[in-house]
């Protein structure tokens, strides 16, 4: 039985992210899962990066492994932001999480660049949401990607929905730093950029408690069979943290 | 009764081809939808099939026992040629309602060519349902506004604001009492807080089935009954409202 991780969820306090770590370990049982990666929530991707930073990086320490932290910092925040990434990642978090449309910024910016390059630096993967607005894209972040080419960066939610359009040629432009994480993507969607990507660029994420994870893993599993794309539902992320993975 | 409020006809696309009515009827006995408004997708991205697809879209659901219910679509940007053939379609094709794709169709919902059309949307009753959630045509808010100016027409957001606009849609219904919320696309926290939030009597449920295949429905179904509502609640968003909306039998 090969273990999953969900590589995207939040470990959120308030709004529709508001969920306890006993819940969501509760949650993670029920659908079969082994470890997931936990991120802060709206308001600390937002402003509170510090207070969101060690929130989570103390919930991941009494979770007994099972949870991996994510941290974030807005790049707004300039040198002082770069410093609490270096902080973040002494402390172990393990991924770096931007979400521009809650940050202010387009995707490209050259105000990230220099988080980017430190990132990079740290060998930390840059998790980006995407989504229909036009802070964020695909294509947006494809270009980002080519020009941080020491950097590996995860394209969150595959654009879904609207940018869905601009997967195939993101994907076809063949990427060796640029990966796929599935949440909020429609099941049958990601089963058609499974035929497109390399197996090794898909991660399945659930945006837990956005979403219910034992759900869209369920549909997950149909249009990427298990067996057929084992590395998808642990192996990938594992590989692109360091993790070790049975 | 369980009303698909989003379900598109795509020629070609089914086993079988466009003429293969029965496919989609058994498709949707399988998955329990017993009544569905029909709508367009090839012609949304492309002029050229708009008036083969409207009649293939209305000739199908003439045939379906009362079970589809044909919406067509138009360009709004081709002025009295869009305006000369939403006429067609509601007076001589029997369709029921206007589907509007503002970004794909390159239209804003502030053009004269919409407002135009939504006038004789009003005066034949028909509701006129816009694909809404992506900018910068496709606001949840840009179709409030529209619908304040046309207060005579129901109009329709057809993804209740998806994935980053849900909040602007529960808004926007409030902002406009004709303005009616499709439960089709938005997460599932989302959409525990737009059945929460939002006047529950103008909420319809949907599938977007037809641009995929069936687990649209099986997904979406699923998706919905995850909310746990009460048989009030799903009778409203399901039968009761639909009914009255599109004025079913």
């Amino acid at each position: 039985m090969i273990e999953i991780i969900d590589g995207y969820c939040t470990l959120g306090t308030e709004r529709e992210t508001q969920i306890a770590p006993a819940e969501l370990l509760r949650r993670m049982d029920r659908a079969g899962i082994g470890r997931a990666v936990v991120a802060p929530d709206d308001r600390e991707i937002a402003v509170n990066n510090v207070r969101g930073n060690d929130r989570i990086l103390e919930e991941c320490r009494r979770a007994g492994g099972r949870f991996i932290p994510a941290c974030t910092v807005n790049p707004w925040y300039g040198p002082a932001g770069c410093e609490e990434l270096r902080r973040a990642a002494a402390a172990g978090a393990r991924m770096l999480v931007l979400a521009p449309a809650l940050q202010g910024y387009c995707l490209g910016d050259e105000l990230m660049d220099d988080l980017l390059l430190l990132a990079g630096d740290l060998r930390m993967p840059v998790y980006v949401h995407t989504g229909p607005h036009s802070a964020s894209s695909p294509a947006q972040l494809a270009l980002v990607a080519a020009r941080h080419p020491r950097t590996s960066f995860i394209l969150g939610h595959c654009g879904s929905t609207d940018y869905a359009y601009d997967m195939p040629p993101v994907i076809k432009a063949g990427m060796q730093n640029l990966y796929f994480e599935a949440s909020l993507a429609r099941p049958w969607a990601v089963g058609a950029y499974g035929k497109l990507a390399p197996k090794q660029a898909l991660i399945f994420g659930s945006s837990a408690p956005r979403n219910d994870a034992g759900f869209e893993l369920e549909f997950l599993r149909r249009y990427l069979p298990p067996a057929e794309y084992p590395d998808v539902y642990g192996g990938n992320l594992a590989r692109l943290l360091k993790e070790p993975h049975s | 009764m369980i009303f698909d409020a989003h379900a598109h006809w795509i020629s070609g696309t089914q086993p079988g081809g466009v003429d293969n009515l029965e496919y989609w009827l058994s498709t949707w006995e399988l998955q329990g939808i017993t009544h569905g408004l029909v709508m367009p997708l090839q012609a949304l991205y492309d002029d050229a099939c708009i008036r083969r697809e409207n009649d293939e879209i209305a000739a199908a659901c003439a045939r379906s026992r009362g079970r589809m219910i044909p919406f067509c679509t138009v360009n709004p940007a081709q002025g009295e040629q869009a305006l000369a053939e939403f006429s067609r379609c509601l007076n001589e094709l029997g369709c029921r309602g206007l589907k509007l794709h503002p970004w794909l169709q390159g239209i804003s919902l502030a053009s004269r060519g919409v407002d135009e059309l939504s006038e004789l949307a009003g005066e034949s009753g028909a509701p006129v349902l816009v694909h809404d959630g992506t900018p910068c045509f496709s606001l949840p808010s840009q179709a409030a506004l529209l619908a304040r100016r046309h207060p005579k027409t129901n109009f329709i957001l057809g993804h209740c604001g998806l994935f980053e606009h849900w909040r602007e849609a529960i808004d926007a219904m409030r902002h406009a009492e004709n303005l009616w919320g499709c439960l089709c696309a938005p997460h599932l926290a989302a959409l525990r807080e737009i059945v929460a939030r939002a006047d529950i009597d103008r909420l319809l449920w949907g599938s977007d089935y037809g641009f995929g295949g069936a687990d649209h429905i099986a997904y979406r179904r699923e998706l919905f009954d995850a909310l746990d509502l009460d048989a009030d609640r799903r009778e409203a968003i399901f039968a009761r409202n639909p009914s009255r909306l599109f004025r079913l039998a």
